[in-house]
């Protein structure tokens, strides 16, 4: 069964749909500045970025069925692609983010065209072992990273008067906010339209897919490619946010795809949206338990064990009864 | 050592039966036939008796007792046999091996063991002769009675046969119906369902339709000779 | 770098035999892997956590109470194949019966979330703190011109030692052949009277015990701490690629082979680079033979 992705694939428009749409936009929208605390606009910098990341990892597994285990290191593909850019050939990290995006779409097309045409085992395998090759090389080449000891990123630059200097969260969060609606309208578009129809196909059966003489390798590609390249946009503003990139493990390796993955499986594969909600969630509650920092990836895993064997279609199982 | 069914209701999910109460009697030591067309749920029917699946609905008796639910590996301590449908060898291991697994609820007994690999030694030579060959290296009729001998090991007077002709070639679909009829004769309790029609009729002696899940006509096969093609035509 | 020092036969024979311990103890995780994987068609990403498991008893064995190595190799195996027994029967089998189609992929997910739990787990318990035995048997002995210590003999010969038990055991034992006829077609063994639900049990029960047994073997190279599963787990998994998923011999053969692969690479580059290199070949197998080097042709990966 198929969670549908947005309200207007099932029921449509009510009323009250309307209304909850507009309340939830106007909290993402109003709380930060309202709340007149920075802690509280960090907090929602990393869900919505979470969140989206969720919604892209989701693009892939839950459309196509695509697997990446090697994701956090697309993340810092697009990070690092962009920092490393501005570092040393002094580019702007507004154009950064298109070069972040475009260093991991390369990764992930290679990456793809290597792995795709067999079982999908393969491919999860393959992005970790790839994400891993990427961030010891990232840690070996100092001169040109700085390694492990951490690689200083500049902030974006003025855009049309407005400032972007680090202590300008309230900028950081409008900037991303305005990305992940372009990013989000863009995969919603994206799976709405036939190619999407081709990903539900493949992601159903894939050998009934193919007998209807769909190439499911090159739709696979396609998606595939497309969700390395919004997530090396997404990553890019990471490192122009954060100011300091670092391959550790705990930012590009397993820990951090674990995390990713988790809030796409608690959002519900099949569902965008769910994963941005699941996003805010999860790093929420994380936050109110900040104390319980060792439990925090043990609370990821038994959540990832939960919905596996209770909840296996997430949030987006319980639309019904909260939407 | 009849098996009975009693208007059973099966499917692979609730929602969607693929059996729709049937009734059917493998009467002891005669050979049953189930035809339908294709979808019609004879394979179904099979896995369900064997405990594949979980019908929702109705019973299954061998001999008197009620063995629905039963977990598949138990059906062979029951006295029921199942050859499944398509290749069932273990391709890597050795024709030999393949029989001594055949054995496997006997294995502490070696004297019955033994008695049983001579016995099928006895019935099919070429076994014997290729015994230390791996069974994936035989050839597709000769795989195929590695299946029969195999399910034969330990004596089960029930079987049920699932497909036995499917792709083989006509002569070895013979042999396989050779080995069949040497097996009514030894009075085995035989259900048996293949899409086959004609052979099956000629060794049948009962003979049960089914079609979309139900039981459309049934009887000895006598009544069934001369209506074969009416009856095909009705499927299509 | 000195290329010269290839074709010196004493740092080569150095080197194989520095491989082939290291080859131990993948050969024994991705035998583990294999065999999970063949038995009950899924990947176990808490294969390192397994590992883990078994450096933190060998270690309470041998150090805390200072019991033989042995025992601790024994105490090792049971404990995880207890442990794998439980995880099949408490997570596994559940996630077998509602999960249909995706079922690999949910395996997957569930066997990550495992490890993640086990990993943290082991943190908050244990702590960060490496915990090691630097000698478990002491001296050394010349062989050929180069120094072998006892160590690493010891380290070598049980590992074959237990690859050649388990071999006999999956050959010559009626439990070993009813696990082989499970993994080559389960219906057909269910057929035969065999319950494949304790076969899936007692084959993970196994996979982990070799796993845990690994971390026993090594905990001089590898001692215990949280996170020591990792990289045992990445090596494994290219093992199992290498040497074609499920395929026992080929993960022996494919184990040796990387182990003594890199114990060159470390030599001749450094250490940093030598983790590139796993994920490289990888890489380079899946484009030329992705069934892995040692399957025959024709099954497709």
């Amino acid at each position: 069964m198929t969670a549908a992705t947005a309200p207007a694939a099932t029921g449509g428009w009510t009323p009250a749909r309307v209304l909850k749409v507009l309340l939830l936009l106007a909290l993402l929208v109003l709380v930060p500045p309202l709340s007149d605390n920075p802690y509280v606009t960090t907090i929602f910098i990393s869900a919505l970025m979470f969140g989206l990341f969720g919604a892209i990892y989701d693009l892939m597994i839950g459309f196509c069925g695509l697997i990446n285990f090697g994701y956090a290191g697309f993340i810092a593909a697009g990070a690092y692609g962009s920092a490393l850019a501005s570092f040393h050939f002094g580019i702007s990290p507004w154009f950064g983010l298109l070069i972040g995006g475009a260093v991991a779409a390369v990764m992930g097309f290679l990456t793809g065209i290597i792995t795709l045409r067999l079982r999908g085992l393969y491919l999860g395998l393959t992005t970790w072992f790839v994400a891993e090759a990427l961030r010891f090389t990232i840690s070996n080449t100092p001169e040109y990273t700085r390694g492990v000891l951490g690689l200083a990123v500049e902030p974006f630059p003025d855009l049309f008067g407005i400032s972007f200097a680090r202590g300008n969260l309230l900028t950081y969060y409008y900037l991303l906010l305005v990305l992940g609606a372009v990013i989000m309208i863009v995969m919603q578009l994206l799976v709405s339209s036939r190619i999407g129809l081709a990903f539900k196909a493949i992601r159903e059966d894939e050998l009934a897919a193919q007998s209807l003489a769909l190439d499911t390798t090159r739709y696979k590609l396609l998606n595939f490619t497309v969700a390395s390249f919004l997530t090396g946009v997404v990553g890019a503003y990471y490192a122009h946010y954060l100011g300091i990139l670092s391959p550790t493990p705990e930012e590009f390796g397993v820990p951090r795809t674990v995390e990713i993955l988790t809030i796409a499986y608690v959002g519900g594969r099949g569902s965008l949206w769910g994963a941005l909600f699941a996003g805010f969630l999860l790093i929420g509650f994380q936050e109110y338990f900040r104390e319980l920092e060792a439990w925090r990836l043990v609370m990821f895993g038994a959540l990832l064990i939960v919905i596996m064997l209770f909840a296996p279609k997430g949030l987006a199982g319980l639309r019904r009864h909260l939407w | 050592m009849a098996l009975e069914v009693r208007n059973l209701v099966v499917g692979y999910t609730r929602e969607v039966p693929i059996l729709r109460g049937v009734e059917l009697t493998a009467r002891d030591g005669l050979v049953t036939v189930v035809i339908g067309p294709n979808g019609a749920g004879k394979s179904t029917l099979l896995r369900a008796i064997y405990g594949y699946l979980r019908p929702s609905e109705g019973d299954i008796l061998h001999d008197g007792r009620s063995i629905r639910g039963l977990s598949p590996h138990r059906m062979l301590e029951e006295g029921i046999g199942l050859l499944l449908q398509g290749r069932s060898i273990f391709p890597a291991m050795t024709v030999e091996e393949n029989l001594e697994l055949g054995g496997w609820i006997i294995r502490r007994d070696r004297a019955r063991l033994r008695r049983a690999f001579e016995e099928v030694y006895a019935r099919f030579p070429v076994l014997r002769e290729r015994r230390h060959d791996p069974a994936g290296a035989l050839s597709g009729g000769q795989q195929r009675m590695l299946e029969l001998a195999r399910i034969t090991m330990t004596g089960p007077r029930t079987l049920l046969l699932d497909e036995p002709s499917v792709g083989l070639m006509p002569r070895l679909v013979d042999e396989v119906y050779d080995e069949i009829s040497k097996l009514k004769g030894e009075k085995f309790t035989i259900l048996m369902v293949d899409q086959n029609v004609k052979k099956a009729i000629e060794i049948a002696d009962f003979v049960y339709v089914l079609n979309l899940g139900e039981n459309s006509h049934q009887g000895p096969v006598e009544e069934f000779r001369h209506r074969l093609e009416d009856i095909v035509r009705e499927w299509l | 770098m000195d290329w010269t020092m290839l074709a010196d036969p004493l740092i080569l024979s150095e080197l194989v035999f520095q491989g082939l311990v290291r080859g131990s103890m993948y050969a024994l995780m991705g035998i583990g892997l294999s065999l999970i994987f063949g038995i009950l068609g899924i990947v176990n990403f808490a294969h390192g956590e397994q590992f883990m498991i078994g450096t933190y008893v060998m270690y309470f064995v041998a150090a805390v109470l200072g019991l033989p190595f042995a025992v601790g190799i024994l105490f090792a195996a049971v404990a995880l194949f207890l442990a794998g027994m439980a995880i099949e029967r408490g997570l596994i089998e559940p996630l077998r019966r509602r999960a249909g189609r995706d079922w690999l992929v949910d395996s997957f997910v569930l066997t990550i979330g495992l490890m993640v739990i086990l990993q943290n787990l082991a943190q908050i318990v244990f702590g960060t703190r490496r915990r090691g035995i630097t000698e478990l048997v002491p001296g050394s002995l010349e062989l050929a011109g180069i120094t072998v210590t006892y160590e690493r003999l010891v380290i070598f010969l049980t590992a074959v030692l237990i690859v050649a038990l388990l071999f006999l055991f999956i050959k010559y034992t009626a439990l070993g052949k009813a696990i082989r006829a499970t993994a080559q077609h389960a219906e057909a063994a269910q057929t035969l009277g065999i319950d494949i639900g304790r076969i899936y049990t007692i084959g993970f029960g196994l996979g982990a015990a070799l796993a845990g047994v690994a971390g026993a073997l090594l905990i001089s190279i590898f001692p215990a701490f949280p996170t020591v599963g990792y990289q045992p787990v990445l090596k494994s998994f290219a093992v199992v690629i290498i040497g074609g998923l499920g395929n026992i011999p080929g993960a022996i053969a494919a184990g040796y082979l990387l182990g003594v692969i890199e114990a060159y690479a470390i030599f001749f580059l450094s250490a940093g680079w030598q983790a590139v290199l796993t994920p490289l070949l990888i890489v380079l197998v899946l484009i030329i033979r992705p069934q892995g080097l040692f399957t025959a042709q024709g099954e497709r990966p």
